[in-house]
C-alpha cells in the first residue's frame, strides 16, 4: 500500500507540482516544469498559442516505483501581458503501486505580468485552479497563488518563484485504495526556489539549473528540498524543445525525474476591421 | 575672474537662503509637533523617489506575428538569405549591449574584434532561426524595453512583408492586399509603431548627440548600414523578378552584391544610410508606407547609437533620451516631410552613397560621390538638397569616373555656396540644389565647343531611350546633376525635354 500512495502521489505531483505551467514560445522564456519548476515573469505574447505537445516526465520513487506523465497544455496570450492555459496531466502508475493510467486533474491558471524589467526586476502574479478530475486528480479543487520575479544580469538571469495553496491540509496520508490514495496528495502548501539560467544566443540555447523548497499539505510533511537542471532549444521558429533532470535532495520520497517535451507556436487568425 | 567671483558668490548667497528657508521649515514642523515632520519626510523623500521609479515601472509587451499561410515562407525558400537575418539580429544587439555596457572601451572593441567576429564567423555561418535579441543585449534591453520592443515590433513586419514577396501562390494583386494587412497588423501596436509619414534627415542627423557613432566607429556604422541596404534592398529582386527564377537569381545576386561591400571596408561600405526610394524604387513604389516605416527604423537605429556613443549624454540621461528620440519616430508630426520630399531627398543623397540599387547594378560597386558619413542637408518641404554641414563631395565632378574607386582625397569644395537654401521646386524639375558657382569644372573639352544643343538634345535622347541607361543615370545623381546643369545652357524646349527624361517616374 506504501507503493501505491508513493506511485499516486507521484501521478498527483505531475499535476500539481508542475502544474503552474506558463507556456512561451521559444527557448528564452521558460515555462514551469519545462523543464524546471522555477519561471520567468514573462506571459506569452499577446494573440500566441502554445501547444506542449508532448511533455514526457518520468518520475522514480526511492522505493523504486516508475510514473510516467504526459501533460498536455495549451496557453493563449489573451491580453497585454495576460496569459491564460489549460492543462490535462495523465498518469501511467508502477504494477506494483496498484497500476493504471489516469487523468490526474485539470489545470486552469492565468499569469499576468506586472511590468518588464529596467532598474526594476520584472514581476508576475499567477494563479492555478486544479480541479478534482480523473482518477488521479487531486480530492477536491485547489486554489494556488504565486508571485515570479525576474532579474537580468549581464550573464545570466535569476528567477524567484513563491507559490502558495490554499485550503484545508490532508491527514489521510497512507493505506488507502487509489482513488483515495489521492488524499496523499503532493499538493504543496507552498513551494519557494529561485533557478539561474544562462543562454546561448547564437545557438539559441539556455542552460538553466534551480533550487527549491516546498511543504507538502499533508498534516505532518516534512519541508522537501528539491534541484533540477536542463536546456532548452529553439529548434526551429515554431518548435522550442526542452530536456531535465532532478531530485528531491530531502524529504520522504527522494525521487529522481526525467522530463523532455516540445512546444509548438501559433498565432490567432487576424483581419482587419 | 571677476565674473567667477560674483557668480560663486551668487550661489553661496543662494545655499544660504535655502538653508535659511529649510531651517525655518524645521523649526515650524518642531512646533506644530515631531510626528508631523516624521510624517512628511519620509512621504517627501518617497515622492522624490517615486518619479525615477514611475520612469522605470515598464508595461510594454509582445503581440504574436500576424497568422497567415505565408508565415516563414521566406525562410523556406531563401534559406541563405533569411540566415543573413538572422546574423544581423546578432550584430544590432551586440553592438548595442556592447555601447552601453563598455562606454569606455576602445574602438577596436567594435571596430576590430567584434566586427571580424561578424564578418568572418556569424555572418559566414548564420544562426537558423531568428535570435532571441534581449539574450544578446540584456543590459540594453533593460536599459529601454520600450525601444527594443519598437524594433522588434517593426523586425517582425520586415519578415513578414518577405514572407509575402517570396510566396509564389499569391499574385500581384494578392501580394498587395497582404502586404496592406501586415500594416495594418502593425498598426494595432500604436505603442511601437514607427510613423509612416517620412521624418527629415535632421531627425537622425542633427541632434545635439548625432554623427557619435559614425565619427568613432566609422567601420561599424557602415556595416549596419550594410544591414539595412540589404535588409530594405533584399525586397527589390522579390518584386522585380516575374517569375520563380527570377527572384531566385535576383536575391543571389543582392546577396552576392552585399558580401561585395564587405571586401574593402570601410571604403565598400554605405557612405550614406541607404534609403529606400533609392535603393529598392520599386518596393517603395509599390508600398510607399511600408518604405517609410522602414527608413524610419533605420535612422532609429542610428539614433540608439548615437546617444549610446556620445559621450555628451550623461549614462543617466541616455534612457531619457532615447525614449524620447523613439516618441519623435512613433509621432506623426515631428520632423515630418511630405512624400514627394522625402522621394527627393532619398535621391539627391545620392544612391551611388548608399551602396548603389539593389537590383540591375554594374559588377564594380558604385563610387560614392561624398566623403564617408556626410551630412547633407535638404529642403524639408522640396526634399532638395540645400548644403552640406560635415564632410564633402569626393569626386571631381569635371572629370567624373564612377567605374574606378573613390579617391581618399576629398576634393575642396571651399568655393562651393552649400548655404543658401534652394528655391522651392516640385519633383518634377528638380535640378542642383547645388551652387556650383565657384567651383572650377577645368576647361571644356575642345570637342564640346563644336558640338551644338540640339545634338546634345539628340545624343542625350537617344542614350536615356536605353532603360538601363536611363536607370544607370538616375541612379547616379552627381552624373544626373550634371546633366540637368548642362540642359540649364540649352533653350527652352530642349530644356524641358531633357529635364523630363531626368526627372523621375511617379509612382
Amino acid at each position: 500500500m506504501m507503493h501505491i500512495s508513493i506511485g499516486v502521489s507521484g501521478a498527483v505531483l505531475l499535476a500539481v507540482v508542475s502544474a503552474p505551467v506558463q507556456a512561451q514560445t521559444d527557448y528564452y522564456n521558460t515555462d514551469a516544469g519545462r523543464p524546471v519548476l522555477m519561471e520567468d515573469a514573462y506571459a506569452l505574447e499577446r494573440r500566441g498559442f502554445e501547444l506542449q505537445v508532448a511533455p514526457l516526465r518520468l518520475t522514480r520513487s526511492r522505493a523504486g516505483v516508475y510514473t510516467w506523465g504526459v501533460e498536455p497544455e495549451l496557453a493563449f496570450g489573451i491580453f497585454n501581458r495576460t496569459q491564460v492555459e489549460i492543462g490535462m496531466p495523465v498518469a501511467q502508475v508502477d504494477q506494483r503501486a496498484g497500476g493504471g493510467l489516469g487523468i490526474s486533474g485539470v489545470e486552469i491558471s492565468a499569469l499576468h505580468t506586472l511590468n518588464v524589467e529596467t532598474s526594476i526586476p520584472a514581476f508576475a502574479i499567477a494563479a492555478d485552479l486544479l480541479l478534482p478530475v480523473g482518477r488521479f486528480g487531486p480530492p477536491r479543487t485547489y486554489v494556488s497563488l504565486k508571485g515570479i520575479m525576474t532579474r537580468t544580469f549581464p550573464a545570466f538571469r535569476v528567477h524567484v518563484n513563491a507559490q502558495y495553496t490554499l485550503g484545508s491540509s490532508v491527514t489521510n496520508a497512507t493505506g488507502a485504495p487509489i482513488g483515495a490514495a489521492a488524499q496523499n496528495i503532493e499538493v504543496s502548501r507552498w513551494v519557494a526556489g529561485a533557478a539561474v539560467d544562462r543562454a546561448l544566443p547564437l545557438r539559441s540555447l539556455l542552460m538553466t539549473a534551480e533550487l527549491y523548497a516546498r511543504q507538502p499539505i499533508v498534516v505532518g510533511g516534512s519541508v522537501e528540498l528539491n534541484t533540477g537542471a536542463g536546456v532548452r532549444y529553439q529548434l526551429s521558429p515554431r518548435w522550442a524543445m526542452d530536456a531535465g533532470v532532478g531530485r528531491a535532495l530531502s524529504g520522504d520520497d527522494h525521487a529522481w525525474f526525467l522530463t523532455g517535451g516540445g512546444a509548438y507556436a501559433f498565432g490567432l487568425p487576424w483581419r482587419a476591421r | 575672474m571677476m565674473r567667477g567671483i560674483l557668480m560663486r558668490k551668487a550661489l553661496e548667497k543662494a545655499m544660504l537662503m535655502h538653508a535659511m528657508l529649510m531651517r525655518a521649515m524645521l523649526m515650524r514642523g518642531r512646533r506644530m509637533g515631531g510626528a508631523i515632520t516624521r510624517r512628511v519626510a519620509p512621504a517627501l523623500l518617497l515622492a522624490a523617489a517615486a518619479q525615477p521609479l514611475r520612469a522605470q515601472w515598464v508595461t510594454t509587451f509582445e503581440t504574436f506575428y500576424l497568422a497567415a499561410p505565408h508565415n516563414w515562407t521566406f525562410r523556406n525558400s531563401y534559406q541563405s538569405a533569411d540566415r543573413l537575418f538572422n546574423a544581423f539580429d546578432y550584430g544590432h544587439a551586440i553592438l548595442y549591449e556592447t555601447l552601453w555596457r563598455k562606454p569606455g572601451a576602445p574602438a577596436a572593441e567594435l571596430e576590430v574584434r567584434i566586427y571580424d567576429r561578424l564578418t568572418k564567423q556569424v555572418l559566414v555561418r548564420p544562426p537558423s532561426v531568428p535570435l532571441e535579441e534581449v539574450a544578446i543585449e540584456p543590459m540594453y534591453a533593460r536599459l529601454a524595453p520600450e525601444a527594443k520592443a519598437m524594433f522588434d515590433w517593426s523586425h517582425v513586419l520586415h519578415r513578414q512583408i518577405y514572407d509575402v514577396l517570396a510566396d509564389e501562390r499569391l499574385d500581384g494583386a494578392a501580394k498587395d492586399a497582404e502586404v496592406a494587412r501586415l500594416i495594418a497588423y502593425y498598426k494595432t501596436r500604436p505603442d511601437l509603431t514607427f510613423s509612416s509619414k517620412p521624418k527629415s534627415m535632421e531627425l537622425m542627423q542633427e541632434q545635439p548627440y548625432s554623427l557619435a557613432f559614425r565619427q568613432k566607429y566609422p567601420k561599424f556604422n557602415g556595416l549596419i548600414w550594410g544591414y539595412h541596404w540589404f535588409q530594405v534592398g533584399l525586397y527589390e529582386p522579390l518584386l522585380v523578378g516575374t517569375t520563380s527564377e527570377e527572384r531566385q537569381a535576383g536575391v543571389r545576386r543582392t546577396v552576392a552584391r552585399f558580401w561585395q561591400m564587405l571586401t574593402d571596408v570601410p571604403r565598400t561600405l554605405p557612405h550614406q544610410m541607404p534609403m529606400t526610394a533609392a535603393i529598392a524604387p520599386q518596393f517603395a513604389a509599390r508600398y510607399p508606407e511600408a518604405a517609410i516605416i522602414f527608413d524610419n527604423l533605420h535612422s532609429m537605429h542610428d539614433v540608439v547609437s548615437d546617444i549610446l556613443t556620445n559621450p555628451s549624454v550623461p549614462r543617466n540621461r541616455k534612457r531619457a533620451e532615447i525614449i524620447r528620440a523613439a516618441r519623435m519616430f512613433r509621432d506623426d508630426t515631428s520632423y515630418v516631410m511630405p512624400v514627394a520630399a522625402w522621394r527627393v531627398m532619398s535621391l539627391e543623397m545620392g544612391v551611388e552613397n548608399m551602396g548603389g540599387p539593389a537590383v540591375g547594378f554594374d559588377v564594380a560597386l558604385p563610387t560614392p560621390t561624398v566623403s564617408y558619413g556626410a551630412v547633407m542637408q535638404h529642403d524639408r518641404q522640396t526634399g532638395r538638397m540645400t548644403g552640406m554641414t560635415v564632410g564633402t563631395m569626393t569626386v571631381d565632378h569635371a572629370g567624373m569616373s564612377h567605374g574606378t574607386p573613390a579617391t581618399p582625397a576629398a576634393v575642396d569644395h571651399t568655393g562651393m555656396n552649400h548655404g543658401a537654401p534652394a528655391a522651392p521646386s516640385t519633383a518634377a524639375t528638380v535640378s542642383a540644389a547645388v551652387d556650383h558657382a565657384g567651383m572650377d569644372h577645368g576647361p571644356p573639352a575642345p570637342a564640346a565647343a563644336s558640338v551644338t544643343a540640339s545634338s546634345i538634345v539628340l545624343l542625350q535622347k537617344r542614350l536615356l531611350a536605353d532603360s538601363v541607361i536611363r536607370r544607370r543615370v538616375m541612379a547616379d545623381t552627381s552624373l544626373r546633376r550634371m546633366l540637368l546643369q548642362q540642359a540649364d545652357g540649352l533653350g527652352e524646349r530642349e530644356r524641358v525635354e531633357l529635364r523630363t527624361l531626368l526627372t523621375p517616374a511617379r509612382p
